[in-house]
C-alpha cells in the first residue's frame, strides 16, 4: 500500500508574508538640507498656525453675531414687555369706566332672567 | 571649512555675552511661567474673565376679571440717565434735552450736577421709559450713558393696595403678596462667567465658561375679582366719607371655597409711590392684621355651638331678664332692649341680646353655671373648628394670629367665657371671622382662606390651582340652622333693604374698642357679617368694620349700608337669577 505525499498548503497570509513592507525602494533624485528642511518646517507650522489663528478668529466674529442677536432679542422683549404694560393700562377699570362707551351707557331699570 | 571663534575673540565674546542673555530669559522664563503660574493666570483671568448676573424677572401678579386673568401688578423697564462731567462737550445741549424729555424724573440742578468738578458719575434723571430714552439717544449727546432696570408699575393704579403690597429699594417685596410670597415672585438669578473682549462681549473662547439661565418668578393669579375689589373699595370710601368714619375695611369671600374675592381698606395708598407715603399704617391690610374684639358677630358662633352638641335649638326659650350674673359679675344687654320675658333664642339673635348667648353659655355645661365642661366645649368650637385666634395662613405678610384665652389659664374663667359668648374678652382678624362664618352659611365645611387661585405660564396659559379641601366640620344641619337664623334676624330687623329673590343674613356688631389696654367710651368698632345668594346656595360671604379714633356708631348704622350697597350689585354682578 502506497500512500500520495499531502498537498501542502500555503495559506494566502503566508505568501503575502512581506506585504506591509516595501517590497520596492525608491530612491529621490532629490537632497534636502538641514537647511531645506527648517524653512519646511518653519512653513508648516506658519501654515497651521494660520489656521488655528483664522479658525479662532471666525470662532470670534460668531460671537459678535450672537451677541447681536441675543441683543436684539432683548430690545424686542422690552418693547414687547411695555407694550404689554401699555395694553394694560389701556384696558384698566379706570380707563374703561371714563371711555366715551361706558359714560353713554345707563343703569337698567328692569332686570329680567331667562329660565332655560 | 569649518567654522570656529577662536578663544578670546571679541566673536566668542559676544556669544558667551548672547548666551548668558538667552539663559537669563529662559530662567527669567520659566519662572514666571512655571514657578509664578498661578499667580499670572489669576491676574490673566481678573482682567478677561467677567461674572454676569442675569437678573430673574420678578413674577407679575394677575387679579381676576371673572374667570379670566387680567394684570395688576408687571414689571417695565426704566433707565437711569448719567453723566461723565469730564467727559460732556454741551452743557446746555444736555440740560435741555434732558427737561424737555425727562420731565418730572430730571433730577433738579442739572447745571451744578454737569459741572461737579473731579466727578466722572452723576446722575441726570431715573425711571425713563423706554421711548424716552431712545428720544434721548438719537440727540446724540457726548458724556452720558444709560443703566436699564425695572420697576414694578400697576396698570389699575391704587386697587387692592394693601393686598399686593409693594418693592422696596433692594428690590425685597414688603406687605401684601409681594411680601407673603417675595421668594416664589423674586426666581432665581442666573450667572454668566466668560471670557469677554474689551467691550465686555462674551466670548466663547475657554474652558471656564459657565452659563446658568435665571429662573424667573411665578406669576400669580390672585382669587381678587378686579370688578368685586373695585366696587367694594367705592362702596366703603363712599360710606365712611358719608358718615366721617376714618378708618374701615371690607372683605368678600366665596363660601363654597375659601377664596377671598376682594379685601379693601380705607384709607389707602397707591404702591407706585409708596415712598411718599407719611403714615406707614396705610400699608397695613387691617382684614389680617389687626385683631380686635369682634362684638356680636360672635353670636353666631356661640348659637352654632349650642345647637351643635344639642344644648339649644334656635326656638329654644329662656328668660330675659334684661341681666345675667355670672360670679358676682351683672352682664347686661345692650340699651333699647324691650324683647323681656320668656323668648326664643332666635328672638335674642334677632335683638342681638346678650343675655341670650351667655344663657347658651351656660347650658353648654349644668345649665346654671358657665362650668369647666362649658369652656372646653367653647373653646374646642372657637379655636379648633372655627379656627379662631390663629394664623390662617393665608398668602400675605404681616398676618396677626389674635388671642383667645384657654380654660386651662387663669384667665380663662366663667366670667371671660361668659363675654367670649357675645364678642368680648377674644382677640380675632375679620379674616378670620369671614372664614369661620362661611362654614356655617356652606353647610359645616371650613376652608382655609386664600387669596391665590392659581398662576400664568410663560406662555400666559392660566393654571387655576387645585380646589382646597375643608379642614373641620360641624353638621350641616347645625349650619343651615344658624344660617336661617341670620337670615330672619336680617329680614326682621332690616326690612325692604335686600333686592327682592335673593336669600341674605347677617349679623350686626358694635363693640367698644381698647384704646391704651382699656375699654374707650369714645370709640367703638361697628361690623356687619353676611351673606347673600339662594336659598339652596350661599354665594358670597361679606364681612364690614367700621372704626378709628372718635367714631361712635352701630354696625347697624355703619356698617350694615356697605354690606347692602355691595350685595344688592353682587348679586347682579355675579348673575345669581332671583328665586
Amino acid at each position: 500500500m502506497t500512500y500520495q505525499p499531502t498537498t501542502y498548503y500555503n495559506s494566502r497570509r503566508q505568501q503575502n508574508w512581506s506585504r506591509n513592507q516595501n517590497t520596492a525602494r525608491f530612491s529621490s533624485a532629490v537632497k534636502l538640507g538641514p537647511v531645506a528642511h527648517t524653512v519646511l518646517v518653519v512653513l508648516m507650522v506658519t501654515v497651521l498656525g494660520l489656521i488655528y489663528l483664522t479658525q479662532a478668529t471666525r470662532t470670534t466674529s460668531y460671537d459678535y453675531q450672537s451677541q447681536a442677536i441675543e441683543s436684539q432679542i432683548a430690545d424686542l422683549s422690552t418693547q414687547k414687555s411695555d407694550l404689554e404694560v401699555e395694553n394694560a393700562r389701556l384696558t384698566s377699570l379706570n380707563n374703561v369706566k371714563n371711555s366715551n362707551v361706558a359714560k353713554a351707557m345707563t343703569t337698567p331699570s328692569n332686570v329680567q332672567y331667562v329660565q332655560q | 571649512m569649518k567654522l570656529e571663534l577662536i578663544k578670546g575673540s571679541r566673536s566668542r565674546i559676544l556669544a558667551g555675552c548672547l548666551m548668558a542673555v538667552a539663559v537669563l530669559f529662559a530662567v527669567r522664563l520659566f519662572y514666571i511661567q512655571i514657578i509664578q503660574h498661578d499667580y499670572y493666570q489669576q491676574l490673566a483671568d481678573s482682567e478677561q474673565i467677567k461674572r454676569l448676573t442675569i437678573p430673574a424677572q420678578r413674577g407679575m401678579i394677575y387679579a381676576l376679571s371673572g374667570s379670566q386673568p387680567v394684570p395688576l401688578v408687571m414689571n417695565e423697564t426704566v433707565y437711569t440717565l448719567f453723566a461723565d462731567p469730564a467727559t460732556v462737550t454741551d452743557v446746555q445741549g444736555i440740560i435741555k434735552t434732558v427737561e424737555s424729555v425727562a420731565g418730572g424724573n430730571a433730577r433738579p440742578n442739572l447745571d451744578k450736577l454737569l459741572t461737579t468738578p473731579n466727578s466722572r458719575y452723576q446722575i441726570l434723571a431715573t425711571k425713563l421709559t423706554t421711548a424716552q430714552a431712545e428720544a434721548i439717544k438719537k440727540k446724540g449727546l457726548e458724556g452720558i450713558g444709560f443703566q436699564q432696570g425695572s420697576q414694578r408699575v400697576y396698570p389699575e393704579g391704587g386697587l387692592a393696595a394693601q393686598t399686593l403690597g409693594f418693592v422696596d429699594a433692594n428690590g425685597d417685596g414688603q406687605y401684601g403678596i409681594e411680601g407673603g410670597l417675595d421668594a416664589e415672585l423674586k426666581g432665581k438669578n442666573g450667572l454668566l462667567q466668560s471670557v469677554t473682549d474689551i467691550a465686555s462681549v462674551p466670548l466663547t473662547i475657554g474652558s471656564r465658561n459657565v452659563k446658568q439661565p435665571a429662573v424667573n418668578g411665578k406669576n400669580v393669579v390672585l382669587s381678587i375679582d378686579r370688578n368685586i375689589q373695585s366696587y367694594t373699595e367705592g362702596a366703603l370710601s363712599r360710606q365712611l366719607t358719608k358718615i366721617g368714619a376714618p378708618d374701615g375695611s371690607v372683605i368678600v369671600m366665596n363660601p363654597q371655597n375659601g377664596q377671598v374675592l376682594a379685601m379693601a381698606n380705607w384709607p389707602t395708598y397707591d404702591p407706585s409711590t409708596f415712598n411718599t407715603v407719611t403714615n406707614p399704617s396705610y400699608f397695613n391690610n387691617s382684614v389680617i392684621s389687626s385683631p380686635y374684639e369682634p362684638g356680636s358677630d360672635i353670636k353666631t358662633f356661640t348659637m352654632a355651638t349650642g345647637i351643635d352638641t344639642g344644648a339649644v335649638t334656635p326656638d329654644s326659650t329662656y328668660n330675659n331678664t334684661g341681666v345675667v350674673n355670672i360670679d358676682g359679675i351683672d352682664i347686661h344687654n345692650a340699651p333699647g332692649d324691650t324683647q323681656f320675658g320668656n323668648i326664643t333664642f332666635q328672638t335674642a339673635m334677632n335683638w342681638s341680646l346678650n343675655t341670650g348667648f351667655v344663657t347658651v353659655a351656660e347650658r353648654l355645661g349644668d345649665g346654671q353655671n358657665i362650668t369647666l365642661k362649658a369652656r372646653q366645649t367653647m373653646y374646642d368650637y372657637f379655636y379648633n373648628r372655627f379656627k379662631l385666634g390663629q394664623l390662617t395662613g393665608i398668602q400675605l405678610a404681616g398676618e396677626l394670629p389674635g388671642i383667645i384665652i384657654p380654660p386651662s389659664s387663669p384667665d380663662g374663667n366663667a366670667v371671660r367665657y361668659s363675654n367670649m359668648a357675645f364678642g368680648q374678652g377674644l382677640d380675632v382678624t375679620m379674616l378670620q371671622v369671614a372664614s369661620a362664618f362661611s362654614s356655617l352659611v356652606n353647610g359645616g365645611k371650613y376652608y382655609k382662606p386664600t387669596v391665590v387661585a392659581g398662576s400664568v405660564d410663560e406662555y400666559g396659559d392660566y393654571h387655576p390651582a387645585a380646589p382646597e379641601t375643608p379642614t373641620t366640620y360641624i353638621k350641616p344641619s347645625t349650619a343651615n340652622q344658624v344660617r336661617d337664623m341670620t337670615h330672619v334676624a336680617r329680614t326682621t330687623v332690616f326690612v325692604g333693604a335686600d333686592r327682592p329673590g335673593y336669600y341674605m343674613g347677617g349679623k350686626t356688631g358694635t363693640s367698644q374698642a381698647i384704646v391704651n389696654g382699656r375699654y374707650s367710651n369714645t370709640d367703638t368698632v361697628a361690623t356687619y357679617l353676611g351673606y347673600g345668594g339662594t336659598k339652596n346656595e350661599t354665594k358670597y360671604v361679606i364681612m364690614v368694620r367700621v372704626s378709628g379714633p372718635h367714631f361712635m356708631g352701630s354696625g347697624a348704622a355703619a356698617a350694615m349700608p356697605i354690606f347692602t350697597d355691595i350685595s344688592n350689585w353682587l348679586v347682579r354682578y355675579l348673575n345669581i337669577p332671583p328665586q
